[in-house]
This record gives structure tokens, sequence and C-alpha cells, in this order.
């Protein structure tokens, strides 16, 4: 029992951690939007290194230091509270590239303790991350475990294997929906489109083709031992050709996802430093979450099973 | 082995030419198809890139309509008993494979030459990457369709299925294949169409290891 709960406080703590942190960029980033759009204003966090001064159009400026250690004046329209006293912002701001100075927007508040970093172009968009990348982490789980099982299937011919095999796979068709529509739904805001057919949303696509068939297959024969040995072996020959679409494609076609060829922004795999320490953080304990849930799942599938198993022994 | 591969081979080869079941049935929709494609498109202009893919769309669909008779036929003549006692599983998975490869090869030979006959606009820049790739593109569907029939064969829906099933599996092939048709037939470049080669041989070998590894489980009952 306590696992369980504990379970539930992890995820839904991490998912807090996850959506709640701000997003805070430094001056790298505000001077790399302004060559974009002049207007667009972006999250900034800084730390005050000066007394407000008043300058000569009626606005104040403070002098800040972002996080990288870089200095510049924040100019503001009225004088923000406790002025005098704050040690910090966090505020959405802008580069004037006429006037040559940083003019802050909005003040959102205290100088926040973490952030995630700005990414220029996904901006409070790149927290799906928490969420999207584990639903295809234990997709991909799910589909080995059932292949695995499988296997086991063919060695022992034990009906068993074959049960925690479909259960594995009806939780892998599970988290595949629920990848596929997280990631679809930002790629709608992201992209332009929900579906742009790139490499990864190809894979996606093709493991929904594959499991569908496979429960197909299962449905289409009566005998349970001839019904097993069937759909184990079609999935493991989709399981030998599923990794064409899910481990090479992606990586050797030109695609929008990290990872892909002509990706240069960040390395091949999340995990290659390309990304912030807080996030990682964030994301691997999301992942270690989804698995204990998943196999939690499983034990339910498994007594669900076995319960079933027991009303037809007593069923006359 | 080899011997009893052969056996098999010819004699699917022999009940074939006799009934012509597979073969006339495989004519008629491959004719009808191209016929329904050309009235689609009278006074249209397409690229030999669109037609690329209408092409493989027929290669694909005219395997998926014949390709499963070899597996089918011996369920529906009760000689799959027969045939358990007469040969090793391994004989007669590498028969049926050739029995297929040679289906499928004439038959995409067929569809091909047919397409460069009726489509004016159909002109291929480079005709040996061409044929190899249709080659390695025929060996793909023969090797990946073959062991799927073993498995609808043993299934109540035969029909409706092995397309089902044989489609995500089939997949890889058909993207690379027709990535490497286009580039074959727009702007041959090697080293473009290299890693598309490349991955239609690893799939080629990677299926057959499997279907020889699990045919076995597949055909015994």
């Amino acid at each position: 029992m306590w696992w369980k709960l504990l379970l539930f406080f992890w995820i839904a703590a991490f998912s807090a951690v996850g959506l709640v942190t701000p997003i805070a960029g430094s001056l790298t980033e505000l001077s790399m939007i302004a060559q974009w759009s002049a207007e667009k204003a972006i999250p900034v966090k800084f730390r005050t290194a000066g007394e407000p001064v008043s300058a000569e159009d009626g606005g104040w400026v403070i002098r800040g230091t972002d996080k990288h250690g870089h200095d510049a004046d924040f100019h503001f329209s009225a004088i923000p509270e406790n002025a005098g006293t704050r040690d910090g912002y966090l505020a959405t701001a802008r580069y004037d590239t006429t006037a040559h100075r940083v003019e802050v927007v909005e003040v959102l508040g205290e100088y926040p303790g973490f952030s995630f970093p700005f990414i220029p172009g996904l901006e409070e968009r790149a927290k799906i991350i928490f969420f999207h990348v584990p639903m295809a982490w234990m997709t991909v789980v799910a589909f080995l475990v059932s292949m695995w099982f499988g296997i086991q299937y063919l060695r022992k011919k034990d009906l068993e294997d074959d049960f925690r095999s479909v259960a594995s796979a009806g939780l892998g068709l599970l988290f595949c929906v629920l990848a596929t529509t997280t990631g679809s739904l930002w790629a709608k805001f992201n992209w332009g489109s929900f579906w742009n057919w790139d490499p990864r949303q190809t894979s996606i696509f093709v493991l929904l083709l594959v499991y569908g068939a496979y429960f197909a297959l299962r449905s289409a024969v009566e005998i349970e031992e001839k019904k097993a040995t069937l759909s184990a072996v079609y999935n493991i020959i989709a399981a030998a050709t599923v990794p064409f679409f899910i481990f090479i494609m992606p990586r050797i076609m030109p695609g929008l996802h990290p990872g892909s060829a002509d990706d240069n922004s960040a390395g091949p795999v999340v995990s290659s430093g390309g990304m912030d320490a807080i996030m990682r953080f964030v994301l691997y304990s999301m992942l270690g979450g989804f698995l204990v849930l998943y196999g939690w799942l499983m034990r339910i599938q498994g007594r669900l099973h076995r319960i079933k198993l027991k009303r037809a022994e007593l069923a006359p | 082995m080899l011997k009893q591969a052969f056996a098999i081979f010819w004699k699917d080869l022999a009940s074939e030419l006799r009934t012509r079941y597979a073969i006339n049935a495989l004519l008629m929709f491959v004719v009808v198809t191209l016929a329904v494609i050309m009235f689609a498109l009278v006074g249209e202009t397409l690229s030999p890139g669109a037609l690329t893919g209408m092409l493989w769309v027929v290669m694909f669909f005219a395997a998926m309509s014949g390709l499963s008779r070899s597996f089918v036929a011996e369920e529906e003549r009760g000689t799959s008993m027969t045939l358990q006692l007469l040969a090793t599983p391994t004989a007669i998975y590498l028969g049926k494979l050739l029995f297929n490869l040679l289906l499928v090869l004439a038959l995409n030979i067929f569809i091909v030459l047919l397409f460069l006959l009726t489509m004016d606009q159909f002109t291929v820049a480079q005709i040996d990457l061409f044929w190899f790739v249709i080659l390695l593109g025929s060996i793909g569907i023969a090797s990946a369709t073959t062991i799927i029939a073993a498995i609808i064969a043993k299934a109540n829906t035969k029909g409706t299925l092995f397309p089902v099933l044989s489609f995500p599996v089939i997949l890889p092939l058909l993207m690379a294949g027709i990535s490497a048709t286009k580039i074959a037939v727009e702007e041959p470049m090697w080293d473009t169409v290299w890693p598309d080669l490349q991955l239609l041989g690893s799939y080629i070998v990677v299926v057959i290891t499997i279907s020889f590894l699990l045919f076995e489980f597949v055909w015994k009952d």
C-alpha cells in the first residue's frame, strides 16, 4: 500500500515541479530574440546590483546581473514595489535595439531559486518533455517486455507468459495512444499542424499499426494455444522490424524532433548534456515514476487475470 | 534439406502452373489497377516521383492479393499435415520462400514493364539502379510476406488479416524502397541512395533470419 501512495505523491510532486517552475532566460537570450522580433518580451531573471535611479524619460533604471553574471541596466516604466530592498526580479523584458537598452515589461515576482532555461522557439512549451517523453519511453519498454514474454511463451509454452505478453502489449498501446495525442496536440502549437510526418511521428504511427494488427490477429484465432503461439511469433517479427523506425530512422533522416539528422542544437539523445541539470533531474524522476506506474498497472492486470480464471473455474 | 526445399518449390510451381489460380488472379489484379490509375490520370501531368509512389502501391497490393496463397492453399486442401510428416520445417519455409520469391519477381517485373509502357510520363534516369532497387524490394516483400502468410493460414479470417498484419512489418521496406526508387528515377546519386540500399539489405537479412527461427513454431500444430 505505502509504495502506491509514495508513487502517487512522487508523480504529483514532480508534475507540479515541472509545471510550476518558472522559465527564465538571461541577457544572451534577450539579445538573441531581439534580432528576430523587436516587440517580443521574454521572461528573464536578474539580481539587483545597485540602487534604483530615476531616468530622464520619467522611468526608473536598476542595475542588474543575470544568471551568467552579465550586467545591464534594466529600465522600468514605473518604480517597482519595494525597489530599494529587493535583491532580484523575475520579469518579462525585451531588448530595444534602437535605444540599446533592456526594457522591463512586467514584473512577475522575486528572483526564483531555480528555474528552467529559456529555449527560443520552445519557451513554456518545453515543459511537455516531462510527460511526453516518459510516455514514449514506456511505450517502448512495454513492447520490449511484451516481446520478452512472447519469447518466454515460445520456449516454455506456459499460458501465464502469454497473458503477461498481452497485458504488456495492451499497456504499451495505452501509453502509445497517450504519447501520440500529447505529441500531436503539442505539435499543433509548436510546429503549426497536428501531424507533419516527422520520422518520429511515423514511427509511433507504425507502433500503433503493429499492435492494432497484433490484437486483430488474436481475435481471429480461437484455440488458446494457437492464439498464443501465433501472436507471440508476430510480436517478435514486429519487434524485429520496429527498431528501424524507433532507433534508426529518426536519427538518419531530417526531422523536427531533437536528435534528427539535421539537428545540431542538442545531442543525439536527451542525456548528452545539452539539457539543463534541473530539467534533466525532473525528467528522470518522472521516467522513474512512470516505470513504477507501468509495473503497478501490470500487477493490476495480473490480479484481474487471476480473478477471471478463478471465476471460470467456479462457474458451473 | 536443400533437396527437400527444391522438391517443395517444384511441387508448388507445378501445382500453380496446373491450376494457374494465383497467376490469373494476379495478372487480372495488375491490369485492373493500372487501368484505374490510367483512367484517373487522363490529361493530368504527374512527376515521375509521384508515379513512383503509385508503382509501389500497385506492387504492394498485388503482393497482398496473391502471396498468401502458398500457405492458405495447404490448409484449404488439407495437405499441411502430410507436408509436416514429409519435410522439416526449415525445408518447407525455404521452399515456400523460393516459390514466393519467383512469384513476386515475375509479378514485379511484369508490373514495372507495363508501367513503363503505359505511362509516358514515367521516365527513369538511371535504369540499372532502378531495376536493382526493384529486385531488392521484391526479395524483401517475398521474405516478409512468407512468414506472415504462414501465420494467417492458421487464423480464421485469412483474406482480410493478411494486409493488416503485413503492412506494419513491410513499411520500413516500402519507405526505403520508395525513397531509393525516387532517387533512381529523378536524380541518381550514389551517396544519397546508399543509406536506402543498406536499409533494404539489412531488412532482408533480419526478416529472413527471424523467419527461419520462428517458422517452426507457426508450422507445427
